[in-house]
C-alpha cells in the first residue's frame, strides 16, 4: 500500500488545486475557530444573562474538543471537494485506464483512492486536535481528555464525507456532475433531515412514541448528528422536551454507511468497464 | 511460444455485440497486426486483455497463463489515445507509469530521446500537439524496454515524417526479438511492419495468421479497349489467369504472384481482333485483398 501511496502522492504533488484546497482549509480551521473564540469572548461572554450563561467558555477543556469539531466540521467539505476533483481527473484523463494498462489491479486502483479519503480524514482530525489544543490552552483552563469522544465523531464525519466523495466521483465520473451532486445531496438530505426531526418531535409529543431525532439516522446526518455545539446551560434545559439522542445507534449507523460507501465504490471499480 | 492466447472472446453493449467470438494467437517474435476498419472491434479487443473492458464471455491467457495485472507490468501498451496527467510534465508523468510498471524510472531520457522528446521533457502535457501526446504514449510503452509491446493505431496525429519514424521504431523493435501487436485500420502500416495478422469485421474474426499466407499477393494487369464487354470475353479464354472482372473503365486480369506477361496479353488479343488502348501491371494491393475479405 504504501508503494502505491508514494505513485499517488506523485499524481498530485505539483497540482495547484490540490496545493490550494489543502492550504485554504488547514487555514480555514484556525480562521472558523478563531472567529468562535473572538466571538464568543467578546460579545457572548459580555452579555448579561443574569449568571445563567456568563461562565460558558466554548473552548475551556473539555469543551474545546466538541467546539472545535463542531466548528471545523463545516469546512469538511473543503477536502470532500479535493477527493471529488482528484478522482474525477482520472476519468477526465483517461488515466484510470492507463494505471490499469501499465499494471496496477483495478483493486489496487481503488483501495489507494480510499486509503487516500481515509488519510485525509485522519489528517483533518490531526489537525482538529492540535487547534483544540491551541485554543483549550488559550482559553486558560487546564488540560483534559474529557470530551475528546468529539474528535472521534468528527473523524467518523470526514470518513463519511470523504467516502460519500469518492463513491460519487467513481459512478458519475465527471468532476462538474458530481461536485453539483455532492452538494445537492448534502441539502437534499438535510432538507429530509429536518422533516424527519420534526416528526419525531411529533410522535413524541402526540403518541409518546421516543424513536430519537430520525433525521439522525440518513447518511450524512448520522455523523452530522454526533456532532453539535456545546450546549450552554439554557439548551441544556430546553433539550429536556427533545427525543431522546440515541448516539450508539447513530455511531452504528455512521460506521455502517461508511462501510457501505466502500463496498459500492469498490464494486463500481471492479465490475464495470473503465 | 504463445505471448498471447485468445479464446472465444465476445463483448457485447446491450444489444450491439462488439466482438463475437474471437480466438486467435499471438506467437512470440511476431508483428502481429490487428486489422479492421473503424468499429470493428480492434480496441475493444486489446481493451479487455488490458483488464479496462469486462469481456462478456470467452477468455485469454498471456504468456500461457491466466492473465494477472503483474503480467500488464511486463508490456508496453498504447491503448487508443494517449492518456496522461494533463497538469504534470513528460518526466513527471513518465515517473507514475515507471512507478505502476516497477520498472523503468532511468529509463525515462531513453525513451524520451527516442521519441524526440527530450527537448520538451519539462513541459507540461498540456502544452504538448496531438503528435506530440501520441509520441509520449509510445515513449511510455518501452519503458523498461518491454519485451512485449501493444499498439492501437500507434501513427494516430502524427505528421508524415513521424509516421515513418514510428514505423522504423516498430521494425527495430521486432528485429530485437521484441514481439508486437498492433491494432491499425491503416492496411499500409500493416503491410509494411507486420509479419501476422488478424482481420476482424464488425466483430467477428474473417481470417488471421501468417501476411505471406492470408494476404497472398496477385499480380493484377489492367487493360482497356473501346469494348471492354468484348475484351472482357477474349481474355476469360487467356490461360493461367485467376479472375477477370471489369472496374472503372478498365478490364482487371488477375494472375498468381509473378505470373503476369505484359507482352503475351497484348499478342493474345491482337490474334483475337483487340487492339488495346491501355495495358498496365498492378500488385495487388492488400488495400484491395481487404475490401475483397471485409466486403
Amino acid at each position: 500500500m504504501l508503494k502505491l501511496l508514494k505513485t499517488e502522492w506523485l499524481k498530485f504533488k505539483h497540482y495547484n488545486a490540490f496545493i490550494i484546497l489543502s492550504s485554504f482549509f488547514a487555514l480555514g480551521v484556525f480562521t472558523t475557530n478563531y472567529i468562535v473564540f473572538t466571538v464568543n469572548k467578546n460579545i457572548v461572554g459580555k452579555i448579561n444573562t443574569a449568571g445563567l450563561v456568563s461562565s460558558f467558555n466554548p473552548y475551556d477543556f473539555t469543551r474545546t474538543w466538541q467546539t472545535t469539531s463542531y466548528a471545523t466540521g463545516w469546512l469538511l467539505i473543503l477536502p470532500a471537494l479535493l477527493l471529488i476533483i482528484l478522482v474525477t481527473n482520472e476519468f477526465t484523463y483517461r488515466t484510470n485506464r492507463q494505471n490499469i494498462i501499465d499494471g496496477w489491479s483495478r483493486e489496487e486502483f481503488i483501495s489507494v483512492k480510499i486509503a487516500l479519503a481515509v488519510i485525509t480524514a485522519l489528517v483533518t482530525t490531526l489537525l482538529v486536535i492540535i487547534t483544540a489544543l491551541v485554543f483549550g490552552l488559550f482559553s486558560g483552563t487546564s488540560f483534559s481528555l474529557n470530551g475528546f469522544s468529539h474528535v472521534g465523531y468528527f473523524l467518523l464525519k470526514a470518513l463519511s464525507y470523504n467516502l460519500l466523495a469518492v463513491l460519487i466521483s467513481v459512478w458519475i465520473r465527471r468532476t462538474g456532475f458530481a461536485i453539483g451532486l455532492y452538494f445537492i445531496y448534502l441539502g437534499a438530505e438535510n432538507i429530509i433531515s429536518q422533516l424527519l426531526d420534526v416528526w419525531s418531535l411529533k410522535l413524541r409529543a402526540d403518541n409518546n412514541i421516543d424513536l430519537g431525532s430520525m433525521g439522525d439516522y440518513l447518511p450524512m446526518n448520522a455523523s452530522d448528528g454526533l456532532l453539535s455545539f456545546p450546549d450552554n446551560p439554557i439548551k441544556s434545559f430546553a433539550k429536556a422536551n427533545l427525543p431522546t439522542d440515541y448516539t450508539w445507534l447513530v455511531i452504528i449507523l455512521a460506521f455502517v454507511y461508511v462501510g457501505l460507501f466502500y463496498f459500492l465504490s469498490r464494486r463500481r471499480i471492479i465490475k464495470t468497464d473503465l | 511460444m504463445e505471448i498471447l492466447t485468445v479464446e472465444n472472446l465476445s463483448k457485447n453493449y446491450g444489444n450491439i455485440r462488439a466482438l463475437k467470438d474471437v480466438s486467435f494467437s499471438v506467437p512470440a517474435g511476431t508483428v502481429f497486426g490487428i486489422l479492421g476498419p473503424n468499429g470493428s472491434g480492434k480496441t475493444t479487443l486489446l481493451g479487455i486483455i488490458m483488464d479496462v473492458l469486462k469481456a462478456s464471455g470467452g477468455g485469454y491467457k498471456i504468456f500461457g497463463e491466466e492473465p494477472t495485472n503483474k503480467q500488464r507490468k511486463q508490456i508496453g501498451t498504447l491503448l487508443e489515445t494517449p492518456n496522461f496527467y494533463h497538469y504534470l510534465t513528460a518526466v513527471q508523468n513518465l515517473r507514475i507509469a515507471a512507478a505502476i510498471k516497477e520498472r523503468g524510472v532511468e529509463d525515462i531520457d531513453r525513451v524520451l530521446e527516442i521519441v524526440n522528446l527530450a527537448n520538451r521533457k519539462n513541459s507540461r502535457f498540456s502544452t504538448y500537439s496531438l503528435g506530440m501526446k501520441q509520441r509520449l504514449a509510445i515513449g511510455a510503452a518501452l519503458l523498461g524496454n518491454p519485451d512485449v509491446l501493444v499498439f492501437d493505431e500507434p501513427t494516430n496525429g502524427l505528421d508524415p515524417v513521424g509516421i515513418a519514424e514510428i514505423r522504423e521504431l516498430i521494425k527495430k523493435l521486432s528485429q530485437q526479438g521484441k514481439t508486437i501487436i498492433m491494432a491499425s485500420h491503416l492496411l499500409d502500416e500493416v503491410e509494411k511492419v507486420c509479419t501476422h495478422v488478424a482481420i476482424l469485421k464488425q466483430g467477428t474474426l474473417i481470417t488471421h495468421g501468417d501476411v505471406n499466407e492470408i494476404l497472398v499477393n496477385e499480380d493484377l494487369v489492367e487493360v482497356s479497349a473501346p469494348n471492354l464487354e468484348q475484351l472482357k470475353n477474349i481474355l476469360q479464354q487467356l490461360q493461367g489467369t485467376t479472375k477477370v472482372d471489369i472496374s472503372d473503365k478498365v478490364v482487371r486480369v488477375y494472375f498468381p504472384s509473378g505470373k503476369a506477361d505484359l507482352a503475351a496479353i497484348n499478342q493474345f488479343c491482337f490474334n483475337n481482333g483487340i487492339v488495346l488502348a491501355h495495358l498496365q501491371l498492378k500488385k495487388k494491393s492488400l488495400e484491395s485483398k481487404f475490401f475483397e475479405l471485409t466486403n
